[in-house]
């Protein structure tokens, strides 16, 4: 085995009563991706940003290049040539793409220099990025790649990717880990963080599995099997799905007629014509590469957005889980209580002629704790301080509470593990059970296919039903169709 | 010389210590902090200008004037970059503090009256040439220095801003103070420096006031100018160069005051003097939205 370019031995760190890593062994060799894999909360994020210098640790030796080195911050980690991407964008959005990485190599932005500079670094990585556009206005995919760009401007020679295709549809996620694997073969070694299975057993050339603060197991990536590594992850062998509960399909509750809305500003292709419609109980799923006009479609149908022409009729209550929890789905300085307040509105029990029972609210917000399995210290806390999964779970109580009979979701499950997952999907399906019609996308077309009872494929903001029982070969397709490509450039 | 050409020439001359003061909270709030402060650093620096210009002539005035308005912004800054206090509140404590400061040494060194105050003041250097231009010329080229030092830096604010890696991690703590830090910028000091400049500017700005456009000083004689500073900052769209454009409308608008008070003798003046706020409200209301303030603006 070749020499280790970073080894990070015995790695010990605790917050407060926690102990985030409890000797924690990791080593990345030269030229090799190795997947950091485990589950939510599992240490993988601190372990690489202990070695990015965001991050002291408590204990345990880094060594780079053999040499042991202290990682102080941010600014001595790049002068060792190591880069990273974090789990969220950190450009600027108003900053071109040539001004971001300007900032962040600490290159002199002045104008035609730094353009041709930005082009070179973009070609030599292989990873093309027009150096004028503004960063806010790129894809996802896209604006992972500027993340790559900013990394490698300082000459990285260990790159670190903090759940890297989190952020990005599955059409965009295949291209990017095929531009990791073109990185390792310019000499780039790679940390990819992740707690997809599939993801490392793709690119990855060793799997370490951390649970709980420790490694579980390290190797070469041929020799892992995905039930195994599953085990590894989670302590027991994963729960099986849950058998489909198939409910009676009722009266039609969302009926929209030629529709067109606008895209937003910056991006997306809006819908240009949509007639559809969705009964009660039915759990449809909306199949789209990003920007193909689901944004828009799901905000129209929420109340959020007008659209330009066309009908629609939605029997309320209407519940919309927007993709940001962060930004859209809740405000994340409130408790849980005055969340649950506010997504409740006025016709709630706690809301009288204009007038808060806030101990009532309060108690139902705890009542929802218990049965959502929320795990806060109570509803009093700051929504922020949550776990993504458990403000996720909050947010789809707060949507329940509304006994909505139309629930709207747009990628609920964005950030969240395996188990979280599972149970995101878990209540969707009661939701439809229970009587409401349940509208959800996903970027993982495998996952939608699980969920939903039958596919809407939305392409070039034209609307596309699939026969029912379409495989996933000829959704695909549909998605990508011949005007299909928009956003994946 | 005609009524146009009269009424230029007093908008510029009254648009100087409004562009000077403007300009400096361009570069305060280009890097995210918003200094309510430069209307008691304006008023510091009109004091320094007096004081600086009666021991030793304007230029004196002027250096004295421009460290005055650098202590009372790191006054400022120490409160609200350092130990990140609320910006509004602390800027508005700081203008407070140097109304009461300016006024007691005012008393002190020119007596409780201090009636007829006649300072040396800054000459009119007639640009050869360019001051010859019709209607024009005599307004922008027949100033005082002041003036043209005001031209020339709003062109190195914008090389400062758009040419320099500074000014970029400058523009990126006022966006997204977080990620400009995860890049390596030093945002704290960035912000403390930006906000020294912008008060070394209006400091400048109260020397113009005090040293080209009136010839002496009275307390509280900034009257507002800072805060009108901030309005046209808002109006420019936080972009040096059309910072100045925001300034010398501004400029224009005071400039008209004067002339309706001295041909409109019926009509109390109070109300032409109402005329430059009421302008820096309907700024305020309709500008917000359509332009973009930097992202972190005002977050300590």
């Amino acid at each position: 085995m070749p020499a280790a370019l970073l080894t990070l031995t015995a790695i010990r760190k605790r917050y407060g009563s926690t102990e985030a890593l409890k000797g924690a062994d990791f080593s990345l060799a030269r030229g090799e991706i190795h997947a950091l894999l485990g589950e939510n909360g599992a240490g993988k994020s601190t372990l690489m940003k202990i070695a990015f210098g965001l991050v002291q640790p408590d204990g345990g030796r880094i060594l780079v290049d053999g040499a042991e080195v202290i990682i102080r911050n941010p600014l001595a980690a790049r002068r060792l040539g190591i880069g990273m991407v974090h789990q969220h964008f950190t450009d600027i959005p108003v900053f071109t793409v040539a001004e971001n990485i300007a900032l962040a190599a600490g290159w002199p932005p002045s104008g035609r220099g730094l353009r041709d500079r930005v082009r070179r670094l973009a070609e030599e990585a292989g990873l093309p990025l027009d150096p004028d556009a503004l960063a806010g206005e790129l894809s996802a995919g896209l604006r992972q790649r500027l993340e790559v760009l900013k990394a490698l401007a300082g000459h990285a020679r260990i790159l670190l990717l903090d759940e890297p295709t989190s952020v990005l549809p599955p059409s965009e996620a295949d291209t990017f880990l095929g531009l990791v694997q073109r990185l390792r073969d310019r000499g780039v070694a790679t940390v990819l963080i992740t707690h997809k299975l599939q993801e490392a057993l793709a690119v990855a050339d060793r799997i370490t599995v951390l649970r709980a603060g420790e490694v579980i197991q390290t190797g070469a990536a041929q020799s892992e099997r995905p039930e195994t590594l599953a085990t590894a992850m989670l302590g027991t062998a994963p729960a099986r799905p849950a058998p489909r509960i198939r409910a009676a399909v009722g009266e039609v509750v969302i009926n929209a007629r030629d529709l067109a809305i606008p895209g937003a500003a910056g991006g997306g292709t809006g819908i240009r014509n949509a007639s559809f419609q969705v009964r009660a109980g039915e759990v449809v799923g909306l199949a789209a590469v990003e920007g193909n006009g689901q944004r828009e479609l799901l905000r129209a149908l929420a109340g959020l957005a007008r659209p330009a022409r066309g009908t629609i009729q939605v029997t309320g209550p209407v519940s919309f889980i927007p993709e940001d929890r962060t930004s859209e789905g809740q405000i994340g300085e409130l408790s849980l209580t005055e969340n649950l307040v506010l997504s409740q509105g006025r016709a709630a029990p706690w809301a009288q002629h204009g007038w808060l029972d806030w101990p009532a609210a309060g108690r139902r917000a705890g009542e929802l704790l218990e049965r959502f399995d929320i795990r806060a210290p109570g509803p009093d806390v700051a929504a922020e301080r949550l776990s993504g999964g458990n403000q996720q779970r909050q947010i789809i109580a707060n949507a329940m509470e509304r006994r909505p009979r139309v629930l709207l979701a747009e990628n609920p499950v964005r950030g969240l593990d395996l188990r979280a997952t599972a149970e995101v999907y878990d209540r969707l399906r009661r939701a439809a059970a229970e009587g409401a019609a349940v509208l959800v996308h996903l970027p993982d077309l495998d996952d939608l296919l699980d969920v939903a009872d039958r596919i809407l494929v939305l392409a070039a903001g034209e609307l596309i039903p699939m026969p029912e029982g379409a495989g996933r070969d000829l959704i695909g397709r549909t998605m990508l169709g011949t005007r299909g490509q928009a956003a994946a450039g | 010389m005609d009524l146009l050409e009269t009424f230029l020439t007093a908008a510029v001359r009254v648009a100087t210590p409004l562009l000077l003061a403007a300009l400096g909270e361009t570069i305060a709030e280009r890097a995210g902090v918003i200094n309510l402060g430069i209307e008691g650093a304006m008023l510091a620096g009109a004091l320094g200008a007096a004081l600086g210009a009666t021991a030793g002539g304007p230029l004196l005035g002027v250096a004295a004037a421009t460290a005055a308005g650098l202590c009372i912004s790191l006054l400022f800054a120490v409160v609200a970059v350092r130990f990140r206090a609320n910006q509004i509140i602390t800027g508005t404590a700081v203008t407070l503090a140097a109304v009461g400061l300016t006024g007691a040494i005012y008393r002190d060194a020119y007596g409780a009256e201090g009636v007829g105050l006649s300072l040396p003041t800054l000459g009119i250097l007639p640009v050869p040439g360019l001051s010859r231009i019709p209607v024009l010329g005599e307004a922008l080229f027949a100033q005082s220095a002041l003036t043209y030092a005001a031209y020339l830096l709003v062109a190195c604010c914008w090389w400062l801003l758009y040419r320099t890696s500074w000014g970029l991690g400058l523009r990126a703590a006022g966006e997204a103070a977080e990620h400009a830090r995860a890049s390596g910028v030093a945002v704290a000091r960035v912000r403390m420096i930006a906000v020294l400049i912008g008060g070394a500017l209006a400091g400048l700005a109260g020397a113009s006031l005090v040293l080209a456009q009136v010839g002496t000083f009275a307390e509280k004689m900034t009257a507002g100018r800072g805060f009108i500073a901030i309005a046209i900052v808002v109006l420019g769209g936080w972009h040096p160069v059309r910072v100045a454009l925001a300034a010398l409308f501004f400029g224009a608008a005071m400039a008209l005051q004067f002339l309706f008070q001295s041909f409109l003798l019926g009509v109390p003046y109070q109300l032409f003097l109402m005329l430059p706020y009421l302008l820096t409200l309907l700024v305020l209301a309709g500008a917000w939205g359509r332009t973009r303030a930097p992202g972190d603006l005002g977050r300590s």
